[in-house]
């Protein structure tokens, strides 16, 4: 990310990332009511609203534990878009009738869209990994969380009661299989975009 | 699966090569485009892993309070108040009560109504281990937050589609709905005979939030093989 001034509006991504519930009530009384508005207009309700609302934050939550989120413009034209855009993709994917987008005649500045880029670069990349991670056996999921959760292989592999060096080849061959799995997604992916 | 090259790729991300076979694998990978660029995606994935887990229980904390403040945010929009004459108020109320008369029986269904958590009987003769007795007993009196840490103990040793549904079942009653959610959500993915009951436990845990509209949409994709269709079909007619 270019090294563009921080905007004052990271408060609002540091209190989601520290589950602070005095600036999540806040973004839900400020910039929340706008983003109704407009999935109310454009085919949906109210509880199709708070769904897209719910995951944008949870978005918001995992990236900035990423660590990979710095906010360079104000909160309010970020969140909105990306739950506006959030909408019009969940819009597409359930009906086969035109969606028609009504691009606002605000102009959004550059590095908003650089990093909505980003955020929703990250979502897709988590997704991929999540439906991949679901995919794997119950002992290797076992296994991986074990391995990350606690960090010495060692005591993995007196807790699964087996040896050290089984855990190792083990967890490779778990972290390999997943990378063979999105690699194949990524490969697929940009055959169809050539 | 290229095995013996996912080895490599943790060995020399845990620095456990002698210097030449630093180099040589070093040199490989300058070679290797399609090496070198499965090498970068096996690194993401460490770190997705190490994301994933790290802030695991974080995660689930900030879900349920993020759940709570939606839901009290979307559900204060109370109506405006609009001054009424005091006539008014009788020729209101009456309509009302008219009103009422008509559409009692319209009201919407309630999760109580559809509440029947089946009797857990995954305790076979002979079993021992204490945790599956005191969970399936716990189960079966009601006492869910009793329950929950035994499934939990449970799951850790023996994962199995049964536990993870009664475990599922118990979280709702207790309204942990994130949690219940992601269990029931995982045994629809999956092809276990808990497939179906999953969905149904999905849709009334959306009825139990009053999402009712996503309670439908979960209710029709209910197979009609399902043993407790009826219910469905029921639910289904009051719902609309």
């Amino acid at each position: 990310m270019s090294q563009t001034k921080i905007h004052p509006d990271q408060m609002y991504i540091e209190g989601l990332a520290a589950n602070d519930s005095a600036i999540i009530q806040t973004i839900y009384k400020k910039f929340v009511p706008k983003v109704v508005m407009f999935v109310m207009n454009n085919s949906g309700d109210k509880e199709h609203a708070q769904d897209i609302v719910q995951e944008v934050m949870i978005l918001l939550f995992n990236q900035s534990k990423a660590n990979t989120l710095q906010l360079t413009c104000p909160f309010d034209a970020y969140f909105f878009l990306l739950c506006k855009r959030k909408w019009l993709n969940e819009l597409k994917k359930t009906s086969n009738k035109g969606v028609t987008i009504n691009e606002d005649a605000v102009s959004i500045n550059e590095s908003a869209l650089e990093l909505i880029g980003h955020t929703e670069e990250f979502d897709e990349k988590q997704q991929l990994f999540d439906t991949m991670f679901q995919k794997l056996g119950d002992k290797c999921q076992e296994l991986l969380k074990l391995s990350f959760t606690i960090k010495s292989m060692e005591e993995v592999a007196e807790k699964l009661n087996v040896t050290y060096g089984y855990v190792r080849k083990k967890k490779s061959l778990c972290v390999g299989q997943l990378t063979q799995w999105i690699q194949e997604a990524k490969n697929f992916k940009s055959l169809k975009n050539n | 699966m290229n095995e013996e090259r996912y080895i490599l790729f943790d060995q020399y991300l845990q620095g456990e090569m002698t210097v030449e076979e630093k180099n040589s694998f070093e040199k490989q990978l300058s070679e290797d485009h399609e090496m070198a660029s499965e090498f970068e995606t096996f690194k993401d994935v460490q770190l997705q892993l190490k994301n994933k887990f790290e802030h695991d229980e974080e995660r689930e904390v900030f879900k349920a309070n993020l759940t709570s403040i939606s839901d009290k945010h979307f559900n204060v929009s109370k109506p405006k108040v609009v001054l009424m004459k005091p006539w008014y108020y009788a020729a209101a109320a009456s309509i009302i009560i008219l009103f009422g008369l008509f559409f009692f029986d319209y009201n919407n269904p309630t999760f109580d109504d559809y509440n029947n958590p089946e009797t857990a009987s995954f305790v076979e003769r002979g079993d021992s281990d204490t945790n599956l007795i005191q969970a399936q007993a716990a189960f079966n009196d009601g006492k869910y937050d009793v329950a929950i840490p035994l499934f939990e103990a449970i799951l850790k040793v023996n994962n199995t589609p049964e536990i993870q549904y009664f475990y599922g079942v118990s979280l709702l009653e207790e309204s942990k709905y994130p949690r219940a959610e992601i269990i029931f959500n995982e045994l629809i993915a999956g092809t276990s005979v808990y497939k179906e009951k999953a969905k149904w436990s999905l849709a009334l845990s959306k009825l139990k939030q009053k999402k009712y509209k996503q309670c439908k949409e979960i209710l029709q994709t209910i197979s009609q093989d399902y043993e407790n269709y009826d219910d469905v079909e029921q639910l289904l007619d009051e719902l609309d």
